[in-house]
Formats: structure tokens, sequence, C-alpha cells
């Protein structure tokens, strides 16, 4: 890295990652028209909006999945949209994605999934790994299952197991894709206690979900997107009670 | 005549959508090649999934192309003995069948069951990855999905079409000595020696060396369709299904400009 890209220190609520005019197309569809949005150190922030509004899109443009067409992403002041590869391997050390479903490895042990960042990233012991492992299956409220494949794990431990992948490498932003879609209330609650022990601990956490009940537990900020614009931006309390009319109608089932 | 217009019509839209389709399989594949080669010179380099893949491509399909080798030697030896039998050129099976294994049907053969068995089971398991989030996951993590799922199975297709080749060779030689034996009564010590006089280096070099242009099909073939891969559990069926199509066409009509490239090689070489 550079010398002019070494990262801000930064205190928190300040900016941690800025989105700055990023467009986006899927040939005729227009998925981002003009977004601009500050993610602060620290805070949860999450993303809402109807299928297809483009959130997703956005949460995978921040960790480089997907590339906008034009616009900034910067990452601790360092434009990290272009990047290639090779040089987004430092982010992604400190950006972790949890995805919809877990995503894990599904011919590897709950063990060795969570061993994989470690094993690649650092040079830890194979005792010290093991240890880790333990440890951040135990934060996630699944001790003993090391031994278990995924396909042993209910769809619930699955996503935990995936953000328990997600935290072992200690990162600083977490992006979670619909992390309590579809799942059962003991499960949600769970999920949505790993997000709250690490906003404690000073992680930023973006969330995209659907799960209405649940965002307002957690989140101190909510971006509300509408056909590939953030039509609202503001504090939990005030999207609750905003007088948007497409927003209000989002938030309490009516039909836009 | 308005039917066998609509038809005709209806054929040639299939057409030029498989030509499209086709044309945009060779630019992803030599854009997937380039990334291969750009991402060799780069550490790391997973040298355990590579050997596994050795495992579950290689030793994996060992029976199967011995079996294809075997039977293939045998039905060459009863034809050629009862075909040539009626010329009284019996005695030219040792060598017709050992030449026609060694520099064709061994090397093809084989690879056209690994583009069965191989280039389908990549195509399934990196579609499968790949429809489950398992390729983003990957990257995700900091790690690249050419590095861990595309060079070891290129490079142990590399090592293992050929070896498997080998293997074949000799098994669907001892094939054909094995019916020549009680087929045809031609004694096994006249039929090896036969077939070793008429054997030389270049044969054997020739049928090698087209397994490794196969191989590579095969492997960049399987994994391209793989990496996709769209569309859920139908999705990893068509690309399957593509993945194999598209290895055997390019196996088949490959061969015959490999054949002559190596037939003008052998020439420039005398």
């Amino acid at each position: 890295m550079e010398p002019k890209d070494k990262p801000k220190v930064l205190k928190n609520g300040e900016p941690m990652i800025s989105v700055r005019h990023v467009n986006k197309k899927y040939g005729e569809k227009v998925v981002h028209q003009d977004i601009n949005l500050d993610i602060r150190k620290g805070e949860v922030l999450t993303l809402m909006g109807g299928s297809g509004s483009g959130k997703s899109v956005l949460l995978r443009s921040l960790i480089g999945l997907e590339r906008p067409d034009s616009g900034v992403i910067e990452f601790e002041g360092r434009d990290i949209s272009q990047l290639s590869e090779d040089d987004f391997v430092e982010v992604r050390k400190k950006i972790a994605y949890v995805f919809q479903y877990g995503a894990l490895f599904d011919s590897y042990t709950v063990a060795e999934n969570l061993a994989y960042p470690l094993r690649e990233h650092t040079k830890l012991s194979n005792e010290a790994i093991l240890a880790k492992v333990s440890a951040t299956l135990k934060k996630v409220g699944l001790a003993g299952s090391e031994e278990l494949l995924p396909s042993d794990l209910s769809g619930g431990m699955q996503r935990r197991v995936g953000v328990a992948r997600s935290i072992i490498m200690e990162p600083e932003v977490i992006l979670y894709d619909e992390p309590t879609t579809g799942l059962d209330p003991y499960n949600t609650k769970q999920i949505l206690k790993i997000i709250l022990q690490l906003k404690a601990l000073g992680c930023t956490s973006v969330l995209v979900t659907h799960d209405m009940s649940s965002i307002f537990q957690v989140t101190d900020r909510v971006a509300f997107l509408k056909d590939g614009k953030i039509r609202a931006l503001g504090t939990a309390e005030e999207i609750r009670d905003t007088k948007d009319e497409v927003v209000s109608a989002f938030i309490h089932g009516e039909t836009m | 005549m308005e039917r066998t217009k609509r038809l005709l019509g209806h054929t040639s839209q299939r057409s030029a959508r498989a030509l499209l389709h086709f044309m945009e399989f060779l630019g992803g594949a030599v854009g997937l090649i380039q990334l291969f080669f750009a991402r060799l010179k780069k550490p790391p380099f997973y040298f355990n999934l590579f050997i596994e893949q050795c495992y579950q491509l290689g030793v994996k399909s060992l029976s199967l192309t011995s079996i294809t080798a075997l039977s293939t030697g045998m039905v060459m030896s009863l034809q050629f003995g009862h075909g040539l039998e009626r010329f009284g050129g019996k005695l030219y099976v040792p060598k017709v069948v050992g030449l026609s294994i060694m520099r064709e049907l061994g090397p093809v053969l084989t690879c056209l069951m690994l583009a069965g068995r191989v280039a389908s089971g990549i195509a399934s398991e990196i579609g499968s990855m790949n429809v489950t989030q398992q390729v983003d996951a990957i990257r995700a993590l900091g790690t690249d999905p050419i590095q861990r799922l595309v060079i070891p199975r290129v490079l142990a297709l590399l090592l293992v079409a050929p070896m498997l080749t080998v293997v074949a060779d000799i098994v669907g030689i001892y094939g054909g000595m094995f019916i020549s034996y009680f087929e045809l009564n031609i004694p096994t010590e006249f039929y090896f020696h036969e077939s070793v006089a008429a054997l030389g280096m270049s044969d054997f070099m020739v049928g090698i060396g087209k397994t490794f242009f196969f191989g590579l099909i095969i492997a960049f073939t399987g994994c391209y369709y793989g990496l996709n891969t769209t569309g859920g559990t139908q999705g990893v069926g068509t690309a399957t299904t593509r993945a194999v199509v598209t290895s055997s066409i390019l196996i088949t009509l490959s061969d015959f400009v490999l054949t002559k490239l190596f037939y003008l090689v052998e020439q420039w070489v005398k």
C-alpha cells in the first residue's frame, strides 16, 4: 500500500465507508442512481427497501463482489471501488461479509470452515487456530459443533456458523445480507445478540434485511432504497415515524 | 409450406443461438486461461488441493478408462482379425491394433471418458458452489477462486490425462493380445513381439502429446461452465451438460488438427 493510501485513524461516529455518486446498471436495468451514503464507525446501519431496490448489490459493492460503473467507494479514506482482486485482499481482512444462507463450504467441517481465513491469512499454529475456532463457536452459541458438517446443521445454525466465520478475523466492518430472514425466533434472537455484542466492541455493521421486527432492535440508522436511489436516511426512530408515504407503507406492510 | 418455414426459422434461430453461445464460451474460456496463467505465477499454490484433485480426477477415473481401453483393444482385435483374415492379413493384427490404440484410440477414448466423468464433475461441483455463494465466500474471505478451484484442477488433469492414457494404451494392447490368443489363435509371444516392433517412440509421443491438450480442454471447459453457472439446481444441470458436450466436441475436433500437426512435426524431425 502506498503511504498516501494509509488508512486514517477514525473515531467513533466518523465516516468509515463513504459511497459517493455511485451508479450501477445491469444491461438496461438501472440498479443504482447517484447513491451517496456515509457509514459511520461503530454504528449499525440498515439498508432497507423492496425487492430489486439495489440494497444487496450495494452491500456486495462495499466488499468488491460487485463493482460500480461509476462513482467512488472509500474505506478509511481510500478509494476501493476499482481495486484489483489482489489489492482487495487487505480490505477483505477488515470487512467481513455474512451471506444470506451462510455460504459455508459444504465439504468442510464447521471447524475447517472457521479455520479457513485463519489458515489463509495468519501464521497461527494449529493449536492456536483450533482454540480460536472453539472460542468463536462459543460466542455464537455453537460450542462443541466443530466436527459437524454444514449439512448436519439447521438453517439457523448454518447462519450462526457463517457469522462465526466472518468474525473470526476480528474485522472492523461486518456486512450482513438478510441475517435473520426465515429464521425461527430463537435463532433470530441469537443473531441479533451477536450483532449487539459486536457493536459493543466497536464493530461497524451494515445490514440488508426485510425483517422489520428485528431491524429496530439493533439498528442506529436506516437507509431506505427505492428505484436505485436513497429515498430516506435517518435514525431508526426517524424512519419509523417518517411522513414519507412510500417508506411508511413499506415499514407498516402496506402496498406501495 | 407455412409449417416448413416455421420449422426452418426455428432451426436457424436455434443454430444462431448455439453459435452465439459457443462464441461466448470461447471468449470466456480465453479470459479464464489468461487468469489461470496470471494467477499461476503468484503464491499461494495449494499443493494439498492439487494432490486431492489428482486423486479425484485421476485415480477415481482409472477403472473407467481402463475398462474402456480393454474393451476397445478386444473389439479391435476381433474386428481386424476377422476382417483381415479374408485377405490373409491376420498376422498384421498386433501391429494395426497397437498403432491404432497408441496413436489414436488410447488418448481420444480416454479423454472422452474423462470429459464425461471429469468435466461434468468439475462443472457440477464448482457450479453448485457458485449458486450457493461459496465461490463468493472464497473471494469475500480474501482468497482467490482461480487459485483454489481452477489451478489445482487444470494442473491435476495435465498430469493425470497422460498417465491414464499410458495405462489405457497398455491395457488396450493386452486386451487385443487376449482376444487374439483365444479367438484368432495368435500366440502371445508373437503378438507382443510384433506390437513392440511396430510401435516407436514417435507413436507414443504423438498419442501422449495430444492428451495434454485434451486435459486442458476438459479442465477449462468444466471450470468455465462451473464458474458461470446461474439459476439454481437447474442451472447446475445445464452447466454440467454443456461442459460434457462442449469438451467432447472440442476433443473430437482438435484431434484432427493435432493429428495433422503431429504428422507435420514428425516429418520435420525426420
